[in-house]
């Protein structure tokens, strides 16, 4: 016990203790005529989000070729491959399950989602949040009441807010992350079968299958022509396509 | 492995397309036309397993529903066919050894060696999972693969069902997941049907490392040998084991067993069988069965040297005592069999 020292506060003279009062006092008619608030008045105003948040899933369905890497990739198995009347495979995405990581957005080879900034979608009950294709293609009907938005600023080591009029526009085309350019090649050509299902699957028609003189098959993948989504290789039933690091000569 | 990760790839190959008999017809028609109609099909289900399409079974017979949509014409089936262009084998074949054998290990049908010899080889690191048919309650067939010795805890495994099992189809879906290799038991027909792939394709050729053949005279439809057991008063729930000992087919139950002469269910006995000569797998690795040895153990017929290296373990291991075996006493299953030379050029 005996070795425990004493905490003491800060002792201040009469001229220091004036001029931190004074101080007190001047900040608080500060706020009283311009108040510093931290609070963003939502929805009269909204925050301004970076143009790559990751909200609301936008889907273009010219653009999706099925190839199923969204619902492959998704985490979360939030994304379910739903058969549209034109016969082709388009996504769903259950937001009661979604994590909102957009690797589906990453993979997609088409260019076929796109992320918006929309992250104020109220649902009534479980099963509305399940989105079904249709839904994902325009954006959700918003009432937009607000009419500034506001940005946070870092000056002189504090955090300031900053209004300005206007609305924040929520959908902006990111252009997709550089890819590394990826080619489907054939690893063991003497067990193809010779069905053809990869040149009827490619969206692209990089893959072409020719019936040479003397009953054999000429099969060729076009590397300028292929866009490496996979889907050959994930309907190849020997399983004997593979993505391959593009390499320009 | 040719497809190891890394491997580059080729973008332009070329594919041996096979001749059509029929030139204006489908491949699967001129299977259908060539195999299936003429009742030479032994319901192997080569086909099937390669088949991009949709080849089936349809009540018994093999067969592609909606063919002249969905068949892609890739000639696949016809490749793989080992009756499309039908060399009937017979005899004994070649053979390194000739053994008897009883594992101590396991519980099978005799000595139960076609587990051994597939568990032993797991166990080497020779393959990496056995292709096992295993049964449910009703004693139809279903595939299992097996990867640790531990699953033969599920005592279905072992023992001959004397019905079709899908082991083609089931070896295509191994092999894509496989590491080392793939180990398969099967009836003479299947065994030939693994050659075929493996003469064709060579990722079945590298990824099928031990192919177990079983002595099989004849083979029935699930349909058919359990509405015939039944009337005879086999109970299925009861049903522990089924043999066939001396033209006799024996139903062992919890409470007793129901004995017949073969030639009593002659005709649910399946087309293809008809027309089958070849008793011992000649083209396996190994054969197995009953004949030819004392009870309780099997006969393994080693023809290759790969199944004489699992023997060879399964000797070091101490896992089964070995005894002899006689020739002699296939000759007659084995003539029997080679009598059905007739009915394929009829």
């Amino acid at each position: 016990m005996k070795s425990m020292k004493k905490v003491v506060g800060p002792e201040y003279n009469l001229g220091e203790k004036i001029k931190t009062n004074v101080y007190a006092v001047g900040v608080a008619m500060q706020e009283s005529v311009y108040p510093h608030t931290m609070t963003v008045f939502y929805p009269r105003e909204r925050k301004k989000m970076p143009d790559n948040y990751r909200g609301f899933i936008l889907f273009d369905p010219d653009k999706c070729i099925s190839c199923f890497n969204c619902s492959f990739v998704c985490p979360a198995n939030a994304i379910r491959m739903k058969e549209a009347p034109n016969k082709r495979y388009y996504p769903t995405i259950d937001y009661g399950r979604c994590i909102f990581c957009h690797f589906c957005i990453d993979s997609c080879s088409g260019g076929a989602l796109k992320a918006t900034k929309i992250h104020d979608v109220a649902y009534k009950d479980m099963d509305e949040m399940y989105t079904p294709t249709e839904e994902m293609i325009e954006l959700p009907e918003i009432i937009r009441e607000d009419k500034k938005y506001v940005e946070y600023e870092i000056e002189e080591d504090d955090l300031h807010l900053k209004r300005t009029k206007g609305e924040d526009y929520l959908f902006v085309d990111v252009p997709p992350p550089k890819e590394i350019p990826m080619v489907s090649e054939c690893i063991d050509p003497d067990s193809c079968i010779g069905c053809r299902v990869c040149a009827e699957v490619c969206e692209h028609g990089a893959i072409s299958a020719s019936v040479e003189d003397g009953g054999t098959l000429r099969m060729k993948i076009d590397a300028d022509e292929c866009t490496g989504c996979g889907l050959c290789v994930k309907e190849c039933s020997m399983q004997i396509l593979k993505l391959n690091k593009l390499e320009r000569k | 492995m040719a497809t190891a990760i890394g491997a580059a790839g080729q973008s332009e190959w070329k594919v041996a397309v096979p001749e059509k008999p029929l030139k204006d017809k489908t491949y699967f028609e001129n299977l259908k036309t060539k195999v299936i109609d003429t009742n030479l099909c032994s319901r192997c289900l080569t086909c099937a397993s390669v088949c991009p399409g949709g080849i089936t079974v349809v009540d018994n017979i093999v067969d592609f529903p909606d063919y002249e949509t969905k068949c892609l014409d890739c000639g696949a089936c016809v490749r793989v066919c080992p009756r499309f262009v039908y060399e009937p084998r017979s005899g004994l074949g070649d053979y390194i050894d000739f053994i008897a054998g009883r594992s101590k290990r396991f519980a099978g049908q005799d000595g139960a060696m076609v587990t051994e010899l597939l568990v032993s080889a797991i166990e080497m690191g020779m393959i990496d999972r056995g292709l096992f048919a295993g049964r449910d309650e009703k004693w139809a067939t279903e595939m299992f693969h097996v990867r640790e010795p531990e699953q033969l805890a599920i005592t279905t495994l072992g023992g001959t069902k004397y019905t079709f099992a899908d082991v083609l189809p089931a070896l295509k879906e191994a092999i894509m997941f496989t590491k080392r290799g793939v180990g398969i038991v099967g009836t003479p027909c299947i065994v030939s049907g693994v050659r075929k792939l493996q003469q064709e394709y060579p990722i079945f050729r590298e990824r099928v490392k031990l192919v177990v053949g079983l002595f099989c005279t004849e083979n029935f439809h699930y349909d058919d040998i359990s509405k015939f057991l039944q009337e005879k008063g086999v109970d299925f729930s009861k049903l522990v084991k089924t043999d066939i000992i001396k033209g006799k087919f024996i139903s062992t139950m919890t409470d007793g067993k129901v004995k017949f002469k073969v030639t009593e269910a002659e005709d649910i006995v399946a087309s293809g069988c008809n027309v089958c000569t070849d008793f011992t797998a000649v083209e396996s690795d190994a054969s197995v069965g009953s004949v030819g040895s004392e009870k309780g153990f099997s006969t393994v017929v080693v023809r290759e040297e790969n199944a004489k290296k699992v023997i060879e373990y399964i000797k070091e291991k101490g896992y089964a005592d070995f005894g002899e075996a006689d020739t002699s006493q296939l000759d007659f299953l084995i003539g029997h069999k080679k009598k059905r030379e007739e009915n394929i050029k009829r």
